[in-house]
Parts: C-alpha cells; structure tokens; sequence
C-alpha cells in the first residue's frame, strides 16, 4: 500500500515539473484515483468471562475471514460497552451477539428487527441499518395477513432474510445452569434464565422456613449490569430482561407457548381493529394505584420518550417494534385502556401486550432532554434513555430493595401483588368457592374469582420466595463454584465449555438444561460498505461453520440453525430447516469441510461478485 | 454469605507463616527484634510517603468505578492492538508447559507468594538501621499504583483468558474459583495494561538486588518469587507480554525514581538539619560556659536521620 502511495507521490511530481498540461491531466487522473488498501474488519464482542460463548464465535469467523485475505480484528468489550457502540450508536463492522428472549417468539419480532424504517432509530430496532424493499413488504404483509397466509408470508420472509443475511444466525444455546435441588426445585419447568421460570420455582426446604429467616432464593450470575442499573428500557443493560420482568408487569405472557392475561384480567376484541382490555386491581410499589392511564402513558412514551417535547420523536430503544402494532392507546375508565391497532393478525396485536407497564407518575419527568451536569449535549436523547431508574417503582411479584454494584442485588416479595392474592384465594376457595361462582355480580367476591381463573395455576400464590439475592461473580466458572459450594441456588449466566465438566465433578450441583430462543447471531452493519453488499454478507455467512462452533464454543449444547425461527419450527419452511443429515447451512453452507476452510475457493467466489485481492492474497475495499 | 472470608483468611494466614519464617532465616532473631523498635518512629519519618500510598490505594479503591467509566468512554481500546503484536505468545506459553503440578505452583505464587513478596519487604527494611530504604520501597509501590491507575484509565484492554478462551484457558480461576472472588474484590478485568503483579514483584527484586549487602539470602528469594509471579501471569492466562514487558519497565522506573525522590528529600533534610546544627553550634559559641565540644558533633548527627 505504502508502494502504491510513493508512485502516485511521484507520478504527481512529476506531473507538475512537466507542466505540460496534457501531461499533468494524466497524472491527475491517475493520482486522483483513491487506491485500495486490505480489507479491516472488526469485529466487537463480549468477553469470556462475561459470555463463554460470544468470543469463541468470534474467534472462529475471525480466523476464516483472516484465511482469505481479510484483517481481521477482535475488540472485546463488556456488555453495556457493546450495546452502546453498536444498538445506540451503529459504530460497528460485525459483532457477535445473542437475542435477548428466551422464550420462543412470534415471526412478528423480525419487523423490529429489520424494518427499513428503523434505520435511522437507535436500539434493538434494526441496528444493522439493514435496508431491503422486499423484507419490508412482507414484514408489513405478515403483519396484517390472516391466519392462513401469514405462514406462507413468514416463510417467505424468512427464505429473503436468510439470502440477504441483515445478521447470520450461528446457533440456539440451551439455556445451562447450575443448581442445587435442596431448597428449590422447579428448574428445568421454565429456564431459570426466565422471569416466569423463577417465579413458578418450589420451595422445598420446611425446616429452614421455620426459624423466621426468609426464604431466599440465592442466584450467581457473571453479568454485573442489574446490580447497576433497573432502567425497563434500557437496551445497554438488559440481557434477558429476567429481573426487569418480575419488577414490572406485563399485560400478558407467554406461558407454555400461549399468550395469556397478566396485569391485564383479560381483553375483547371489539372490531377488527381495536382491543379493550379490562385491568386487574394493582398497586404500584410505591402505593400509587396502577390506573389506565399508566398504560395508555407506556404505549405512547415507548414511541416517544419525549412526549412531544423534542422536535424529533425520541422512541425507547427497547419493545419498539412490539409498541410499533399499537396506533393509540386511551383509557376508558381507571381499569379499562382500549388499543387501537392497524389491520393486524390477532397473535401480533397480543404480542403487544408484553410491554412492562410503567408508572406515569415517575417516568413523565423523565420525558425532559437528558443533562450532564446543567448541560444538553444531545437532543435526542431523553431522561428517562439515561437515568439507572434507582428504586425502580413497578407493579410486578418482586421489588427492588437494594444493591451494592458489582457485588450484589437483592429483591423481596410483592405481598400486595396480584399472584399472592390469587394464592390466597386459592385457599380459601375450599370454602367460599361455589358461592362466589354464582354471586357473580358482586364486586368483592368476583375480583378473586377471576384472577384466579385467568391466572394459570402454575402462578397461583407464587412465587414461594420472600427474598431474591443475585450474586455478581466473576465469571461462569464462578457461578458454578458458588453454586457447588452452596453459597447460591443456582446460577443464571450463560455456561461455557469450561463450567459444564466442573458441575459433573461436584456432588451438590446438578445441570439443569432447557431450550432457549436466544440464539446467538452475527450482525452486520450494512451502513457500510462492503458489508453493505448482501452477496458479500453471505460469502461471510459461509465463513462461519456453524456445526464446528457448536461442538467446540458449546461443547454440544447449542443447535446449529438458519432460520432466527428456529425455536418455533411451525413457522420454519422445511428448505431452511437445519436436518442432521445434512449437516450444513442449507443457504450459505460452509466453505471448506471438518472444519477446515477452503480459502482458495472462498477467493475465487468473492472475485466472482467483484472483489479483488493483492500478489500476497490481501482482499482489497476502498473507502473504509 | 460469600466465599470471601474463606480465602482472606487462608491468604492472611500463610503470609503470616512465610513472613515469620523469613523473617527469621532473613533478618535473623536479633535483627528481626529492632523491627518492633523502629516501625513505629521509620513510620513517622517518612509520614509523607506513607500518606502519598495510602492516597494512591483510597482513589484506587474509591474512585475505580468512576475511573472505569471514564475509560470505557474515552479510554484507548488496545486489545486487538496487543493482540497484533504479540500473537500467539501466552496461548504458545500455557500450551506448551501446562501441567497440573505447575498449575497449582503459579496459582499458590500468583495469589500466595505475591502477597507475601509484597508484605515482606516491609517487616525487613523496617529491621535496618536506617529508615532510607523503607522509605524507598514505600515511594517505589506509591508510584506503581499511581502510574498504573492512570494507564488503567487511558488503556482499556482485556487479558489473553477473555479474550482467546478457546486457547488459552483462565487456569487460576477455572481450578481455583475462589480465588476469584479475592482478586474481583481488587482488580478490574480490563485493567490488564500494565501488569502490576509483574510492576510490583520486579520493584521487590530491584530493591532485593539492591540491598544485597544487608540481605545476602533475601536477594535469591525475591528474585525466584518475583520471576514466577511475572511468568504465572502469563501462564495463567491473565496477562499478555506486553503488560509483562511495560510492567518490568515501569517498575525499574519507579525505582530509579524512587531513589531519585528520597535521596534529594534527605540531601535537603540534611542540609536543613546541618544548617540547624550551624546555628546551634554558632549559639552554642556564644555561651563558652557550656562544654561546647560534645554538642557540635552530635547534633547533625541526629538531625541527619530525621
């Protein structure tokens, strides 16, 4: 490259000592070309401590991409570091990344994930600046289609998605924990990793409940950002958004793959395009009364989180694409909210439901441009992006009650919350049960009686713990350790190949393994070249042997896929179905075989959509 | 309830241990005696530099998190860099050698020897005559941590263990766990940039060399510890070449200046305390009923050591 420069140096040189302007109309045109230097590519991840998993994907593509003439780069940086480069301020090649819900999800999150629309917003919404006019087109069509077609749109939709290649999916983690099954048990009915998974958990342990102590359940986890900060909306620091989901109610969740009533006590269809949904009786953690017009106030500011107040609208870099399904939200009365919703398929509209409500109270302030000291630096940005949320107020089973950063957090039992009611209704039930039945036009006996018909059973006076500690470790290694030495219940941080072999050696911790529909992907920024190219996406997709990472980064407990559906197979075509028979991507299949790349021929197809390489086989980009 | 507890106490424990063994086989009985004597007084003297490292230790522990910040926002992010440079080198290290036995010395010198190298120093040169060299060592650690929390803050990068986990395995905490909750209770993982296992134990073995004369046996002991604590950081996957090679450099470099300082504070402390002993002795002549002799020469003397 230097060699290149020096000649154009001198041709300019000489251009000018000639003077004769035919001459020099040479040397400018030959000097005013910019020349072409090898390819850089970093790409950004977490570290191993923080994420086992992430880095060694890294590693893996990293070494391909350097094997055809790429320079390749690792930069690790913690998880909050990560998410601010990259969702807030798109200042990224590729990253290494996992999808932050861990149960299996509707087609519909793709819409937020790769809407052209969403360019330009900072967040989960789009982040790769993907930009495609069919993706678009049937993210709108699936979204208004009818039962019947939307499963020919999905898969439609996918089998573009995964030509064009806005991100790579590598695999699905099983969700790994370690725990011990002497005071709770209950693991392996919903991933620990989920806030639904650690609300149903049982205790089992009497003779400890009986000395006054309460009852705890102790966790360990290698992600230190919940004892930091309890902002819902924060995309920087949420992962899974576990804790988050027990601080703040939902109006729904899934359960066991149904959606089903949770703030909300249950919703009608009133036409086609509007959904009245009837609140239960609720309680702010701080002893406001939860009101219609706390979530008539969510579904607007998570589109605005200005409130009108900034030329621009500010939208939450978190649930926008859920918030994007809802037109308008108003309250009918103190428990009633009606929503609007363009045409949209009824599964779609409840996905919009899981949105954790927020206290209008406390977050309409946070509505003002965010501050440094007195200062505006940004105006896009508002309070309420900013602020850690310390003692949050939400509505949920659990409250915040204090926490030491990077150390620990520690949660107690909303007794006030409705799951405890229905507990105690539950009970009493035996006796009063078939009165309240038939009395149904009484208020007092009907409020029971219907919370608890509408909450599943598995709920019902949940959870069992008074108090919830998260422990902040090191890394996973640790988090096993704590476990095995009986300083935690159980871990919630993502497990490498290094931890799993350490839970077989201890006696007291058991692996636990669920599925999870966090899968782990390679994202792109398409904002820049050549990674604006989607056939250059694709050559690089095909660098990542997606079966090899599987073995060596999970030791085995992950699943190889293509489609980011693959935890819901109804909705997956069978052409992009990852079958072990035939042990490859079915679109961007690996170039090379056992784990070994064929870099020539990887060469040879990247010269074949236009990319040059240098005597010594370095892949030459202009303006990088 | 946290394992903490656990390993302070076995940490304390056997540095307490090593200390009284080599304070005995070092400094000997006799010597090891004048400690109790001087520590107190050696303290006082060099109050100075003990408020400096004790000021060093209070931002690092208070104001690390605000540090940390600062550096995720605008610090320098050189882990690929270092990366470059260096390559393969800890993966190539931890490979080759790895065995069980020599994972459990360097943890055992990584967690154990190192406080130990740290501590003893301390108990030794109080022992001698002269409270100079205290003083010295006490510069020399004050300016490591200073230097070091500044380079903490502008470079941000992360050890070979986070970042080439498929080659290069955190040997210390993936077979001592425990010990982890100890160094997460001091260190931050991106503060890799420059060791300060290695700056630390390479200031102890300058020194060691350096006072070789009143400690013949301590030189080979420091220097022995002080070699395998710099290797264990590599060995255990905990730090590059790079942070070794700027640790060692930046600790001769504390040392020199550590001599520099103390050296030019007792030169102006002295002619303070010859000027001092001027005037005594010119009021001493202006009273010729004392016995002025016994005076004059003792004076400076005294003065000298303050």
């Amino acid at each position: 490259m230097t060699g290149r420069i020096s000649r154009r140096d001198a041709l300019a040189g000489i251009g000018l000592a000639v003077g004769s302007a035919g001459c020099a109309g040479r040397a400018r045109n030959i000097a005013g070309r910019e020349s072409s230097a090898q390819l850089v590519l970093e790409i950004r991840t977490t570290p191993a401590d923080e994420d086992p998993n992430g880095i060694r994907i890294a590693r893996a593509l990293a070494e391909n991409l350097d094997a055809v003439g790429v320079d390749a780069r690792i930069e690790t940086m913690n998880g909050t570091d990560l998410r601010r480069t990259v969702l807030l301020n798109h200042d990224f090649d590729v990253y290494v990344g996992q999808y932050t819900e861990v149960l299996p999800f509707d087609p519909d999150v793709l819409y937020g994930l790769t809407h052209s629309k969403f360019t330009a917003e900072a967040g989960w919404q789009n982040p790769f600046g993907f930009t495609d006019l069919d993706v678009d087109e049937l993210l709108e069509e699936q979204r208004a289609a009818d039962e019947s077609d939307r499963a020919r749109i999905v898969s439609e939709l996918q089998e573009s998605m995964c030509e064009k290649q806005p991100f790579t999916v590598v695999a699905f983690p099983d969700a790994l924990a370690a725990a011990r099954t002497d005071r709770f048990v209950g693991w392996e009915t919903g991933p620990p990793i989920s806030a639904t998974g650690l609300l149903t958990m049982d205790f089992i342990d009497e003779r400890s409940g009986d000395d006054g102590d309460p009852v705890t359940l102790r966790l360990a986890t290698a992600d230190g950002r919940i004892s930091e900060n309890w902002n819902p909306i924060a995309a920087e620091y949420r992962r899974y958004g576990t804790f988050m989901s027990m601080l703040y109610d939902r109006l729904a969740i899934v359960d066991d793959g149904a959606t089903v009533p949770w703030l909300a006590r249950e919703w009608e269809w009133t036409d086609p395009e509007t959904l009245e949904i009837g609140l239960r009786d609720s309680t702010w953690h701080d002893g406001e009364p939860l009101t219609a017009e706390d979530v008539a106030f969510t579904y607007e500011f998570l589109r605005d989180t200005s409130m009108g107040g900034t030329e621009m609208p500010v939208p939450s870099p978190q649930f926008r694409g859920r918030g994007s399904i809802v037109e308008s939200a108003d309250a009918v009365d103190d428990s009633t909210v009606r929503l609007v919703v363009a045409e949209t398929d009824e599964t779609v509209a409840e996905r919009a439901l899981q949105v954790p409500i927020l206290p209008r109270h406390v977050w309409i302030d946070r509505a003002e441009t965010a501050t440094v000291g007195g200062f505006e630096l940004d105006t896009e940005t508002t309070e309420a992006l900013v602020t850690p949320n310390e003692d949050p107020v939400g509505s949920g089973p659990m409250r915040f009650v204090e926490s030491t950063p990077g150390e620990r957090v520690v949660f107690e039992r909303n007794p006030d919350h409705f799951l405890v009611r229905a507990g105690s209704v539950d009970s009493a039930d035996a006796e009063t049960g078939e009165e309240a039945e038939t009395d149904g036009d009484s208020a007092e006996s009907t409020t029971g009686t219907e919370e608890e018909e509408s909450i599943p059973e598995p709920y019902r006076g949940k959870p069992e713990f008074d108090r919830l500690e998260v422990a902040i470790v090191g890394s996973d290694v640790s988090a096993v350790q704590w476990v095995a030495d009986g300083y935690a219940d159980g871990t919630v941080s993502n497990l490498g190949p290094d931890s799993v072999p350490r839970i077989g050696r201890e006696s007291d911790a058991r692996l636990v393994s669920t599925q999870s529909a966090a899968f782990y992907y390679v994202g792109y920024n398409a904002r820049r070249a050549p990674l604006s190219n989607p056939r250059f996406r694709g050559i690089v997709a095909s660098l990542v042997d997606k079966s090899t990472i599987v073995d060596d980064a999970f030791a085995g407990y992950a699943r190889p896929a293509t489609s980011p559906l693959a935890t819901s197979p109804e909705w997956v075509p069978g052409n992009l179905r990852w079958d072990d028979d035939r042990e490859e991507d079915p679109v961007h299949p690996f170039r090379g075989k056992d784990g070994s790349l064929d870099a020539e021929a990887t060469r040879e197809a990247l010269r074949e959509i236009g990319y040059r390489f240098d005597e010594s086989g370095r892949l030459l980009a202009r303006d990088q | 309830m946290t394992p903490l507890l656990p390993v302070v106490t076995s940490v304390l424990f056997w540095v307490a241990a090593m200390c009284l063994v080599a304070g005995v086989a070092v400094v000997g009985p006799r010597r090891l005696y004048g400690v109790g004597e001087n520590l107190v007084p050696y303290l006082r003297e060099s109050r100075r530099e003990v408020a400096a490292l004790l000021v060093v230790l209070v931002v690092s522990g208070i104001g690390r998190p605000a540090l940390q910040s600062i550096s995720e926002v605008l610090g320098l992010r050189l882990t690929s860099l270092i990366f470059d440079l260096e390559g393969n080198f800890v993966a190539w290290l931890q490979g080759t050698f790895q065995s069980p036995q020599l994972t459990l010395y360097f943890s055992s010198v990584y967690v154990f020897g190192y406080a130990f190298l740290l501590v003893f120093p301390f108990i030794a040169y109080a022992a001698l005559p002269e409270s100079t060299t205290l003083k010295r060592l006490i510069v020399a650690y004050a300016l490591n941590y200073a230097i070091g929390l500044v380079l903490y803050t502008v470079v941000l990068a992360y050890g070979p263990r986070n970042v080439m986990p498929d080659a290069v395995t955190s040997l210390l905490y993936t077979f001592n766990p425990e010990f982890r909750t100890l160094t997460a209770e001091v260190n931050v993982e991106t503060n890799v940039f420059p060791s300060l296992h290695t700056s630390l134990s390479v200031t102890v073995a300058a020194f060691a060399a350096l006072t070789h004369g009143q400690y013949p046996r301590w030189t080979p002991i420091a220097w022995w510890i002080a070699g395998s604590v710099v290797v264990s950081t590599m060995y255990l996957g905990i730090h590059w070449l790079t942070d070794v090679v700027f640790g060692t450099a930046l600790a001769l470099g504390c040392v020199y200046l550590s001599y520099r300082y103390v050296d030019a504070v007792e030169d102006r402390d002295r002619s303070a305390a010859d000027r001092n002993a001027t005037d005594q002795s010119a009021a001493d002549r202006n009273t010729p009923d004392q016995n002025a002799d016994d005076g004059t020469v003792e004076e400076p003397a005294e003065g000298g050591s303050a």
